[in-house]
């Protein structure tokens, strides 16, 4: 085992030489670039690299079940566990409701539209075919305009920013654009998508085409239209008809493609409700849909939101707004004299067939036959939502819904083209027959014709502000057919109606006290009217609804209506049709102007 | 497999050439030699045992060691008769003693007896520094070492268990009692807030960078903890926060040794939650909680969809109470679905009383003047806590370490380690810790079974994966290492050269198999879930390293210089993927190939990086009384952009022997020695992540919460990169040191103190904070800084008081805290509500601080309420109607109105710090004791001041304020407020208040914030060395018997209200679950009680 010391020592001094020149090339060798991710210079090569980052503005942008179901909950029309959060002293600047730095999947966040400005700034590569590269990048608009409608319907005046900036750009700290600036944007983004973005539809419901640009595209218009109409402190009511009638070019391109109609099998016993409860979205109605699939493990919650007493918000909704649905005949429930103090298993009948699919009432059961009336420990006003949720009571249990959720559909066009023409004085009544008519004889009302004379309930139902019979019509068609879709409180703001949002939260007629009612129709007793909760004698089944006379109580006291939170006043305040700027965001940027009145 | 037979291969060949050499060394040996013998005594003339003996002939340099045996005796074979040597022997705790110019005659009777003197000094006793060795007395850092001895006869299935509380400023956390558990080594406190994160000490095993967790507790030699920034620094960018060098075991010179540990232990939970387990008190408590959340208006329908809750089934329940033979099972007629009313104990029924472990070990060294090797092997079993389908921990380590002199002046050395582990553990279908299902599904109304055997739906939802054995996860490691080095003596006693070259693999897979589990909700009405899956996670992590130093020592005189420099380069690559797919086929048969259903989810990830580093180190000493050490590093790395890879970072430490100036003749008497240090010095931090400055386009599939279908499938995305930051340089931490190291009474009395305060500058962290619309998240820049400074102090006594019958006691404190010096919050925003890792910090503020409302009692009185401040900000209930019996809250800021203001340091409303979570004044306190051959150890550690928020979830502590289906803790409703007991510690009996947001109990506040100090006896060790006589009958040296209980007592104030909780486990829940689940829900601590035998061959 003799090593000689020259042999060994040679060795280590050669050692010693490698480590050096090691070193001397070390900068090289410290070079370690991810292997795992894509860096900037290799995304943007091919048209299967634009489509993978385009499928990120569905991710960050599509809005969730929840969001559209539960989207109402600030509306004149539903109740729940409190009054909405935007009526209590809970909203401030210093404590804003989410939209504008915080990010949520629907409302508006800046992260995602650096996003899709930084896709746009990107997609130039010239190896790709022009076409290709348009195609997507009117998707990249279409989201655009989206994300930009989302801040405007909330925040009013919103900086217009076009491009993914740095940290240095001037671009942070300037003030609001003007409102037309910013819509005018958001027009020519949808010009663009609706002339570039895929032509064919898409039977999925599930991906952006030309027909959901056409789509949003009628939705902007009726809003701003409105908007800019009634808004009038705003000096722009001379452009609404301009917007009105970008609604009725958009909505009328959709509806001449033939390609949509309302989805009909001929029984309106169940053709409104299946378009919520089917999971393959019904693609004759549907244009775009939050697809909701078991196979893919993909569900939401609306049966547990709408039958937990924790979950949700106990979405309760007010009889004023069900008085609303017509009778089936096409007369107006409210017509009779005694229509506040009819019994609830009597006012469900006979009524507009959409009342029935929207509400559980007249029977209602799930598809085990079990008997499920309005329960009474997850609605306060008697009213209990049935729209979005499917007949499976397991389903109540395992928040597995896998219904899909319609974001744009056709009736929702039909509506915008109706109201926007009506509001240019143009609708005719063959407009009336194609679009309200259309919707009423899906619902089994069978005198669709267009009305002559205001209905005096709707007409006091808006104060008395408008007089127009047809644009009555249109609204409570609006509202019946969209209910529990997330419309309202948009609607609200562009009527300029926010004083509906003081509206009391008025329930069943309750005849007596401390008797037992069988709200189901089917004379098995499920609820009684108590001030307090009897010790003894209690009837299986029943559930005791406590009058306490302070946070709910009875119109005539032992008897009448429900009026739920009857104790906490809410107040409409004009400031309220914008969302405060949080004040930690004029901190940063003193340009920005806090909202009025905030 | 292939490839660990290949590397076991590869370990056996290297045995085989070892012992050849062995061999081969010991027949050239025959050279005419004359045999020189010796005993090595103590004072007192008893044989001492493995003193080293060192010989050396001063002319041809050749030097040869060897260690007395357990008569004191020792013998060299090979020395050459006419040559003069001269002789040195050492041993731990004794003073060295030389023997100069001592001739070989030949024939002749050649011995020696050298006698020890007994403690009297040990500053010559070597302790490891960066890249060698140092004496004691010439240490000028802030260095701490303990012998390996303090991991003996505890086992455990990680040393890091053992070394808690052992070094000062060593803060070792362990979270729960979960096998695998593996803190981070945290040296002097709070590190960085920046690209650190949570930095943590380096951690090196014989020089390579490792795994703590996965060492033989019998391989530890020692345990070194290099604290300040001058010991560390040779290190450079990855020791900015201290290193830690744990060496482990080789062969002892001169003699084969077999040594051979085995024990057996029963573990228990330190602490078994009291719960309320008689199903009428639970259910009426339910009932209450229910309708009060709901102002008293809304009783809930059913107690807990058990029994319908009227008087009814209240009466029905009772009954069962008073006569435990009726069912506890009913059907109800009109839904036909199972009625319960159960008292179940679920701890008794979920959990084993005992589970036990068994730990064995075997070593094997030996050595002559040419080659000597240690092999070592452990098998470490332990059984879990469940009663069904419970985990199981198992690790087995092999060790081989071998070195052959080659020549004279070259050695050539091996160093083996491998080892694996395997952990099997239940899991839930839900992804929630198991112990958090059982606090809020397991009520004592449930009961686990249907009288047809099935699961009911809340056994089923909450245990049913557990009982069933259905839902598992086991995860296997493999771990093998190998370092091959050499040292060569260039020129001899003055100039050596060292290599080394390492190889370490890490082979990480987790499976986990979730199968349907079925239940019924009435006779006939079987369901079960939709979880059926398996899934794969696999890690490999590849990692090399090579070192290649110089070291020269010489001596002018007086004059003393040591000289070190030297290259290091390491490069790591870490690869990882995961598989998951849905429709297992066959339930008997989890495998993935045999899997049909359409649900993927494949994804990787990986990163590499490389480090270089040239260093040195000099020594300079003035006759032992002036020191000064000066180290330096050029660093650089891959981690950070090539404008700023390369960092120079140099320190200077210096110590001045006191206790040798002749003008301290006159302490001489009483004080052994007196040392001074100061030491300062800077490094960059680069225990970062890999591309921390690249920008990076992930693709991914959606998260859980976003998952989207497009077109029929769950699309794949990628989108914009993070804003990439510029300009960016190293986070750097500076320290200063300065220290006082003494000893008085012949050693007897010793103690060690060290102040130091380090400054984390340039932290890497959020820059000057953007208007929203930027979109981005504000890039990282080196915006913060930190103050961190603390004391640590070790004083200890050693005694012996007769022959047979010595004491030691042991106290190891020490103390950090950190100030935020630098931190971009421009509007002071608070970083409220509190939470261990805080949103954002600001200048002046102490990390951990906890900032909540002050509590003024309960409410008494409506008039009470009517008077006081508005609280509306608080939620009380589902309208907020306040009631008596409803907290109070204190109107700090005289307003009129309590809230947190604009949650801003200028307007923060009511709210005030409250405490602090931060442990604070850490300590350990070491007892022995030995009489004749019996020894007493014990040894306490706790954590002297430490406040504890219980926060949301945290069921255990909240009962049925967090919800009404949770379980109750058994000691809380005797403090419940009502009219008859208005000073209850709990207010208002209400459910739901405890659970988020801005609701009652929710909010941070003076009345439930906890004392989380403890003392814990981590420690009691009894021992019995057998006598002498009777080892030799069996033919063995020595032989020990041993008993040691781990956990035995645990005190705290915690304990007044919080007594289901261990002071240890309070912060987050089971992390390889779900941390956010609510603190407490994690693996339990355990005690432990071991018997245990050790016999040396």
């Amino acid at each position: 085992m003799k090593v000689s010391k020259q042999i060994i020592l040679s060795f280590l001094v050669a050692g010693a030489f490698i480590a050096a020149a090691t070193l001397q090339g070390c900068s090289k060798y410290l070079d370690k670039e991810p292997f795992t991710t894509l860096n900037p210079g290799e995304a943007f090569q091919n048209a299967g690299d634009l489509q993978l980052y385009t499928n990120s503005f569905y991710v960050q942008q599509m809005p969730s079940a929840k969001t559209i179901f539960s989207g109402d909950n600030t509306s004149d029309y539903i109740s729940g566990n409190n009054p909405p959060t935007l009526m209590t002293a809970q909203v401030s600047a210093n404590n804003p409701i989410d939209g504008w730095s915080r990010s949520t999947a629907q409302s508006g966040s800046w992260p995602e539209l650096r996003n899709i400005n930084y896709f746009l700034q990107n997609n130039i590569n010239p190896a790709i075919p022009d076409s290709i590269r348009r195609s997507y990048t009117g998707i990249a608009r279409f989201f655009r305009a989206w994300w930009y409608f989302n801040m405007v319907r909330q925040f009013g005046n919103v900086p217009w920013v076009g491009s993914a900036l740095s940290t240095t750009d001037s671009s942070l700290y300037k003030t609001q654009d003007p409102r037309t600036l910013v819509m005018d944007s958001i027009e020519a983004d949808l010009d663009f998508a609706i002339a570039n973005a895929p032509r064919a539809k898409d039977n999925s419901c599930s991906m952006i085409t030309k027909w959901t640009a056409l789509a949003l595209k009628s939705r902007v218009g009726l809003f701003e239209g409105s908007f800019r109409k009634y808004h009038t402190e705003l000096g722009l009511a001379g452009s609404a008809a301009t917007w009105f009638n970008y609604a009725v070019d958009a909505s009328n391109t959709l509806i001449s493609s033939g390609l949509y109609k309302l989805h009909t099998t001929g029984t309106p016993q169940s053709d409104y409700r299946a378009v919520f409860t089917t999971s393959t979205p019904w693609s004759d109605e549907i244009i775009l849909a939050y697809v909701y699939n078991d196979g893919l493990k993909l569900w939401h919650n609306a049966n547990a939101y709408f039958t937990s007493p924790t979950l949700g918000n106990r979405t309760s909704p007010i009889k004023s707004f069900i008085d609303t649905y017509l009778n089936k005949d096409g007369s107006r429930f409210t017509d009779q004299p005694n229509y506040d103090t009819i019994s609830f298993v009597n006012e469900m009948k006979n009524r507009d067939l959409r009342l029935q699919q929207s509400v559980r009432c007249n029977g209602y059961k799930y598809s085990t036959g079990v008997s499920a009336p309005p329960d009474y420990s997850f609605t306060f006003t008697g009213y209990q939502p049935l729209k979005f949720n499917v007949d499976d009571p397991a389903i109540n249990l395992n928040s597995q819904n896998n219904n899909s959720i319609p974001i744009f559909r056709y009736a929702e066009v039909l509506l915008n083209l109706a109201e926007a023409k009506e509001e240019l004085g143009s609708l005719s009544s063959t407009d009336w027959n194609n679009t309200i008519g259309l919707l009423r004889s899906r619902a089994g009302i069978s005198n669709t014709s267009m009305p002559v004379t205001a209905d005096p309930y709707m007409a006091q139902y808006f104060m008395n502000t408008i007089t127009d019979p047809v644009l009555l019509e249109i609204r409570r068609e609006r509202g019946v057919e969209l209910m529990l879709e997330g419309f309202r409180f948009d609607d609200i703001r562009r009527w300029k109606m926010g004083p509906l949002m003081n509206m009391p939260y008025n329930g069943v007629y309750v005849p007596q006290l401390s008797t037992p009612y069988a709200m189901n129709g089917d004379g098995v007793l499920n609820v009684s009217f108590v001030t307090a909760t009897p010790t003894s004698g209690t009837i299986k089944g029943v559930y005791y609804y406590l009058i306490d006379n302070k946070t709910v109580k009875l119109t005539q006291g032992a008897s009448g209506n429900i009026i739920w939170l009857a104790n906490i006043p809410r107040v409409w305040d004009d400031k309220m049709y914008y969302n405060p700027i949080p004040s930690s965001e004029i901190v940063l940027n003193p340009n920005l102007k806090q909202n009025p009145g905030w | 497999m292939n490839l660990i037979s290949t590397r076991l291969l590869k370990f056996f060949v290297f045995l085989g050439l070892t012992w050849l050499m062995n061999a081969g060394q010991d027949l050239l040996a025959q050279s005419p030699a004359t045999v020189v013998r010796g005993t090595i005594v103590t004072e007192k003339g008893v044989p001492l045992e493995g003193a080293t003996i060192k010989v050396n002939n001063p002319k041809s340099q050749e030097t040869y060691s060897v260690a007395s045996n357990e008569r004191g005796l020792f013998e060299f074979r090979t020395l050459t008769a006419g040559v003069t040597y001269n002789f040195t022997v050492s041993h731990i705790g004794y003073a060295s003693k030389s023997i100069r110019g001592f001739l070989v005659k030949q024939n002749e009777n050649n011995s020696l007896l050298v006698r020890m003197s007994e403690g009297s000094n040990d500053l010559d006793q070597y302790v490891v520094v960066g890249y060698g060795t140092q004496k004691r007395g010439d240490l000028t850092g802030a260095v701490t070492q303990v012998s390996g001895e303090v991991l003996q006869d505890r086992p455990s299935p990680n040393i890091s268990r053992s070394l808690e509380g052992i070094v000062p400023n060593l803060n070792i956390s362990m979270s729960d009692g979960k096998p695998i558990r593996n803190p981070a080594y945290n040296i002097r406190g709070l590190t960085s807030i920046g690209a650190g994160g949570s930095a943590s000490a380096l951690v090196l095993i014989d020089g390579v960078s490792g795994d703590p967790s996965l060492l033989n507790p019998d391989d530890v030699e020692s345990i070194t903890v290099l604290k300040d920034a001058a010991s560390a620094a040779i290190y450079g960018a990855r020791g900015a926060f201290g290193v830690v060098l744990i060496t482990t075991k080789s062969a002892k010179k001169g003699k084969t040794l077999m040594n051979f540990n085995s024990s057996y232990s029963i573990n228990q939970k330190t602490v078994t939650p009291k719960l309320v387990n008689d199903g009428y008190t639970w259910g009426k408590a339910y009932a209450d909680s229910y309708n009060a959340w709901y102002d008293y208006k809304t009783p809930a329908g059913t107690i807990n969809g058990m029994f319908p809750n009227t008087d009814a089934g209240f009466d029905s329940l009772q009954a069962r109470t008073t006569n435990p033979s009726l069912p506890k099972v009913t059907v109800d007629p009109a839904t036909g679905k199972y009625l319960y009313y159960g008292s179940t104990n679920w701890i008794q029924q979920l959990y084993r009383d005992n589970t036990p472990a068994t730990d064995n070990s075997l070593s094997l060294s030996g050595s002559n003047q040419n080659a000597d090797f240690y092999i070592s092997g452990r098998y470490y079993d332990q059984g879990g806590v469940f009663r069904y389908d419970p985990d199981h921990f198992k690790r087995i380590n092999l060790r081989a370490k071998g070195d052959i002199n080659v020549s004279s002046w070259f050695t050539l050395s091996d160093n083996i380690d491998f080892n694996t582990y395997n952990y099997f553990y239940p899991i839930n279908n839900n992804k929630v810790p198991v112990w958090a299902n059982f606090a809020t599904n397991l009520n004592p109304l449930v009961v686990l079974t249907n009288p047809d055997g099935t699961l009911t739906p809340q056994s089923y939802s909450s245990v049913g994966d557990l009982y069933t054995g259905n839902n598992t996860s086991t995860t296997k490691q493999l771990f093998f290492r190998n370092t091959v080095s050499f040292n060569a003596d260039i020129i001899r006693n003055l100039l050596s050269l060292k290599g080394d070259f390492t190889y370490a693999n890490t082979n990480n897979t987790v499976a986990g198999i979730y199968r349907p589990v079925t239940y019924s909700q009435g006779p006939g009405m079987t369901a079960s879930n939709t979880g059926n899956q398996l899934s794969q996670a696999t890690a490999i992590t590849s990692y090399y390293a090579t070192n290649l130093y110089a070291s020269a020592h010489k001596d002018f005189g007086p004059h003393s210089v040591k000289l070190l420099a030297g290259m290091n380069i390491e490069d790591q690559r870490f690869d990882s993927t995961f598989i998951q797919r849905d429709g297992i086929i066959d339930p008997n048969q989890p495998n993935i190939n045999l899997l049909n259903g359409t649900n993927y989810v494949l994804s990787g990830g990986g990163n590499e990086w490389t480090i270089v580093g040239l260093f040195f180190r000099a020594n300079y000493a003035y006759k032992d009384k002036y020191l000064v050490e000066i180290n330096g590093r050029y660093d650089g790395s891959s981690k950070f952009p090539s404008y700023s890879r390369f960092g120079f970072f140099p320190s200077l430490s210096a110590g001045w022997m006191l206790s040798k100036e002749s003008f301290m003749d006159a302490t001489k008497g009483w004080m052994d020695n007196l040392k001074i240090r100061a030491s300062v010095g800077s490094l960059g931090n680069g225990q970062i992540r890999p591309y921390l400055f690249d920008p990076l386009m992930t693709v991914q599939k959606p998260s859980t919460a976003q998952n989207i279908s497009i077109n029929g499938v769950i699309p794949t995305y990628t989108s914009n990169p993070n804003v990439i930051p510029s300009g960016l340089t190293w986070e750097k931490s500076t320290t200063v040191d300065g220290g006082i190291d003494a000893s008085f009474l012949q050693n007897r009395l010793r103690f060690s103190f060290d102040y130091y305060i380090r400054y984390s500058t340039g932290n890497f962290t959020s820059g000057q904070p953007l208007p929203a619309v930027f979109g981005a998240a504000v890039p990282n820049g080196n915006n913060a800084n930190l103050k961190t400074s603390g004391w640590e102090f070790s004083p200890s006594w050693h005694s012996n008081i007769t022959k047979d019958l010595s004491f030691t006691i042991g106290i190891v404190v020490s103390d950090n805290t950190s100030v935020i010096t630098r931190f971009y919050n421009p509007t002071g925003v608070l970083p409220a509500p509190y939470t261990l890792t805080p949103s954002t910090y600001y200048k002046g503020m102490h990390p951990g601080e906890i900032w909540g409302f002050q509590t003024e009692g309960l409410f008494q009185s409506q008039q009470d309420i009517s008077t006081h401040a508005d609280q509306s900000y608080f939620t009380v209930s589902n309208s907020n109607v306040l009631m008596p019996g409803d907290i109070k809250f204190a109107d700090i800021s005289h307003k009129g109105v309590i809230n947190n203001g604009q949650n801003t340091l200028a307007d923060h409303g009511d709210l005030k710090i409250l405490g602090n979570a931060t442990p604070r004044y850490l300590f350990g306190v070491n007892l022995g004791a030995t009489w004749k051959r019996i020894s007493i150890a014990a040894f306490f550690q706790g954590v002297g001041k430490q406040n504890w928020w219980p926060g949301v979830e945290a069921g255990n502590f909240w009962g049925q304020y967090n919800r009404p289906y949770e379980s109750m803790p058994a000691y809380m409703m005797k403090d419940v407020w009502s009219t008859d007991h208005p000073n209850a510690y709990y207010p208002r009996y209400r459910g739901y208040v405890a659970l988020s947001g801005t609701r009652e109990l929710a909010v941070v506040q003076s009345r439930y914030l906890q004392n989380a100090a403890y003392i814990r006896l981590k420690n009691l060790n009894v021992s019995y060395s057998l006598p002498a006589e009777w080892c030799n009958k069996f033919k063995i040296t020595g032989a020990k018997i041993y008993f040691t209980g781990q956990n035995m007592f645990t005190l705290s104030p915690l304990h007044k209200y919080a007594a289901n909780f261990d002071p240890e486990v309070i912060n987050g829940a089971d992390p390889e679950v779900n941390a956010g689940s609510g603190n407490g829900y994690s693996y339990p601590m355990l005690k432990t009680f071991t018997a245990g035998i050790n016999l040396t061959f």
